[in-house]
C-alpha cells in the first residue's frame, strides 16, 4: 500500500567536496516520499550523478546526512542495499553472462530462496519483454535490450526503492516508450522512483515531484504543475531553461576515477 | 549456508566461467611455456653434461620451469576481468548488493586457483608425453600443484592491485613484463652453482627462485633437503603480503 505521507529519503545538508577541491554538491536538502515518483533534474555537471551515487554510498559524502526508509546511511548499508535498486548511467552486464545467468546469481547474492529467484526471473524477463533472449549472452544485446535488462536486474530482489540514473538515455522513442510503461506499472504497485533524467518531457510525463538542481544546489522544487505556473512556463523544458544556467566548459571530470597520468602532469 | 561463505562460492561460479568463456583465450597461456619448454629442452640439452649440473637430463631440469610458466602468465588475468567489470561499471553492481567485500576477492582467487589447476594438469600430461619424470610420483604432484597454486593467487594479487589503483586496462596488461625479469633472475635455466657470482647473488633475492627451487627439488631430487619448504614460506608469504595489499586497493577505491 502506497503510503505518500512518510518520508522514505531523508536528505539534510549533503555535500561532496572531491580532492583537489571542486564543490559538486553544496548543502542540498530534499526529502523523498514513500510510493512518490521524484524527478531529478539539471544540466550536465550540475551533481545529479554526484548526489544519487551519494545516497547508494558509491561516493561518500563530505558532510550531510542521509536517511534512506528510516535508516541512517553510514551505519546501515547491507540493510540499505537490500531495500534499494540502481539502475546506474552505465549499463554494467557481464559480457560473458547470459541475462538468466546474471539474473540467478544477483538473487543469490542477495541471498534469496531458489523457487523466489526463479518467480522474479520469469516475472522481470517478461515484464521487459526479454524472454526469448534470456539464455543469450548479454553482449549480443542492442542498447535498448540492454537497457531493459539492466533495469529488470536492479528489480530482482523487489526494492523499496529504485534509483534511475539517465535510464533512457541513448534509446529511441520505441524503447522510451516501453521503460516509461514499466516504470509506470512499478510505481503503480507502490515503489519509490527517484529518477535524475536530462529529458524534461520524461520528468513532465513520469514524475509526481521534481527538484532541479544546478551547480550544486537546488534551485526549485514543486510538482510539473506546480512549477510550470510558478515560472510562467509551458512546459518543463522552458521551466528548466528559466531556472538553470549553461554548465558547458565546467562539468565536472570523474574525480573518483583514479588518474594515472596525474603525477606525469605534476612534473609538466 | 552463512551469507559470506554463499557469497563466496556464488561469485568463485561466475568467475569460474571466465575462464572458458570465450574458449579460445585458454589457448595463448600455454604457447610461451611450450615453446621455450621445446627450443630450451632441445638447444640446450648439452648443459647436462657440464660438471657441476645435476645428474638428470635437461628437459627434466627445466620441467617445472614450463609449469610455473604457464600459471605465470595467466594468472596476471585476473586483473584484467576486475579493470573490465570496473570499465563496465558491474563492479559498481557488486558492491551495492549486501556482500562481503572480502567475498569478491576471495572468489577471484578461486577462479585463478582453478585455472593454474586446471592448466598445471594440461602442462604435466604434455610434460609426462614429453618423457619427463617426477620424482616423488603422485603426492610429489599435488605438493607441486598446490605450491604452484598459492603462487597464482599471490601474483593475480598483483595484477588486480594495479587494476584497482589504476582501472587502466593498458597498464594492468603491460604489468605481463614484469614476468621476464621475475623468471629469468631465477635459476630456471642453470643451477646456482653455475651461475655467474653477481647473477647468483641476485637470484637469492627473488622470491620466485625459492618456487622453482622446490618444484624442481620435487621433480628431480626427492623430499629431502629444505626446499619444498623454502618454497611454501615464499608463495605463502607472498599470498599473505599482496592479499592485504589487495585489500586495502578494494577500500581505497571505494572512497
Amino acid at each position: 500500500m502506497v503510503s505518500k505521507n512518510t518520508n522514505i529519503i531523508e536528505v539534510k545538508n549533503l555535500t561532496k567536496t572531491y580532492p583537489g577541491g571542486t564543490q559538486a554538491v553544496r548543502g542540498i536538502s530534499f526529502n523523498v516520499k514513500d510510493g512518490e515518483f521524484y524527478g531529478f533534474l539539471g544540466p550536465n555537471g550540475a551533481g545529479k550523478t554526484t548526489t544519487i551515487n551519494m545516497l547508494v554510498n558509491l561516493v561518500k559524502k563530505t558532510s550531510g546526512s542521509v536517511v534512506i526508509d528510516g535508516l541512517k546511511l553510514e551505519d546501515n548499508l547491507d540493510e540499505i542495499y537490500k531495500r534499494v535498486g540502481f539502475a546506474m548511467q552505465e549499463v554494467g552486464l557481464d559480457e560473458v553472462a547470459t541475462a538468466r545467468e546474471m539474473m540467478q546469481l544477483h538473487g543469490r547474492l542477495y541471498h534469496m530462496s531458489k523457487t523466489d529467484i526463479d518467480a522474479q526471473v520469469s516475472k522481470l524477463l517478461k515484464l521487459v519483454e526479454l524472454e526469448k533472449v534470456a539464455d543469450k549472452f548479454t553482449s549480443t544485446y542492442s542498447g535498448g535490450m540492454r537497457r531493459r535488462f539492466d533495469l529488470a536486474l536492479s528489480l530482482i530482489h523487489k526494492p523499496k526503492i529504485l534509483f534511475l540514473d539517465e535510464p533512457t538515455q541513448g534509446l529511441d522513442p520505441h524503447a522510451r516508450q516501453l521503460i516509461w510503461a514499466h516504470l509506470r506499472q512499478l510505481n503503480k504497485e507502490g515503489m519509490t522512483i527517484f529518477l535524475t533524467t536530462h529529458f524534461m518531457d520524461e520528468a513532465q510525463e513520469l514524475c509526481d515531484r521534481i527538484e532541479i538542481m544546478d551547480k550544486g544546489k537546488i534551485v526549485t522544487e514543486g510538482s510539473p504543475e506546480e512549477l510550470m505556473k510558478k515560472h510562467n512556463a509551458k512546459n518543463m523544458e522552458e521551466v528548466f531553461l528559466k531556472t538553470t544556467g549553461s554548465n558547458l566548459g565546467n562539468e565536472e571530470v570523474n574525480a573518483n576515477a583514479p588518474d594515472p597520468f596525474a603525477r606525469s602532469r605534476q612534473r609538466g | 549456508m552463512n551469507t559470506f561463505f554463499s557469497d563466496w562460492y556464488y561469485l568463485s561460479i561466475r568467475n569460474i566461467k571466465l575462464i572458458w568463456r570465450p574458449l579460445m583465450a585458454l589457448l595463448p597461456p600455454f604457447f610461451m611455456p611450450i615453446f621455450f619448454f621445446a627450443v630450451n629442452s632441445l638447444s640446450l640439452s648439452a648443459l647436462a653434461q657440464v660438471p657441476g649440473f645435476p645428474d638428470v637430463s635437461y628437459k627434466d631440469f627445466i620441467a617445472p620451469v614450463a609449469m610455473f610458466t604457464a600459471i605465470f602468465f595467466s594468472a596476471g588475468n585476473a586483473g584484467i576481468e576486475l579493470v573490465q567489470d570496473i570499465q563496465s561499471g558491474y563492479f559498481k553492481k557488486l558492491i551495492i548488493m549486501p556482500i562481503n567485500r572480502l567475498a569478491i576477492v576471495l572468489a577471484k582467487l578461486t577462479e585463478v586457483a582453478v585455472q593454474a589447476l586446471g592448466q598445471g594438469l594440461v602442462m604435466l600430461i604434455l610434460l609426462l608425453l614429453w618423457g619427463v619424470h617426477f620424482k616423488t610420483g603422485f603426492l610429489g604432484i599435488l605438493t607441486i600443484f598446490a605450491i604452484l597454486g598459492i603462487f597464482a593467487m599471490a601474483w593475480s594479487c598483483i595484477s588486480m592491485i594495479f587494476a584497482l589503483r589504476t582501472q587502466n586496462a593498458r597498464l594492468v596488461q603491460s604489468m605481463f613484463i614484469l614476468v621476464f625479469p621475475l623468471l629469468y633472475l631465477t635459476t630456471s635455466q642453470a643451477p646456482k652453482s653455475l651461475l655467474p657470482h653477481t647473477f647468483g647473488v641476485i637470484t637469492s633475492y627473488n622470491p620466485v627462485t625459492y618456487i622453482i627451487e622446490g618444484i624442481r627439488t620435487l621433480t628431480i631430487n626427492g623430499w629431502g633437503g629444505p626446499d619444498v619448504s623454502y618454497a611454501f614460506l615464499a608463495a605463502g608469504g607472498m599470498f599473505v603480503v599482496f592479499v592485504t595489499i589487495t585489500m586495502l586497493s578494494f577500500h581505497k577505491a571505494l572512497k
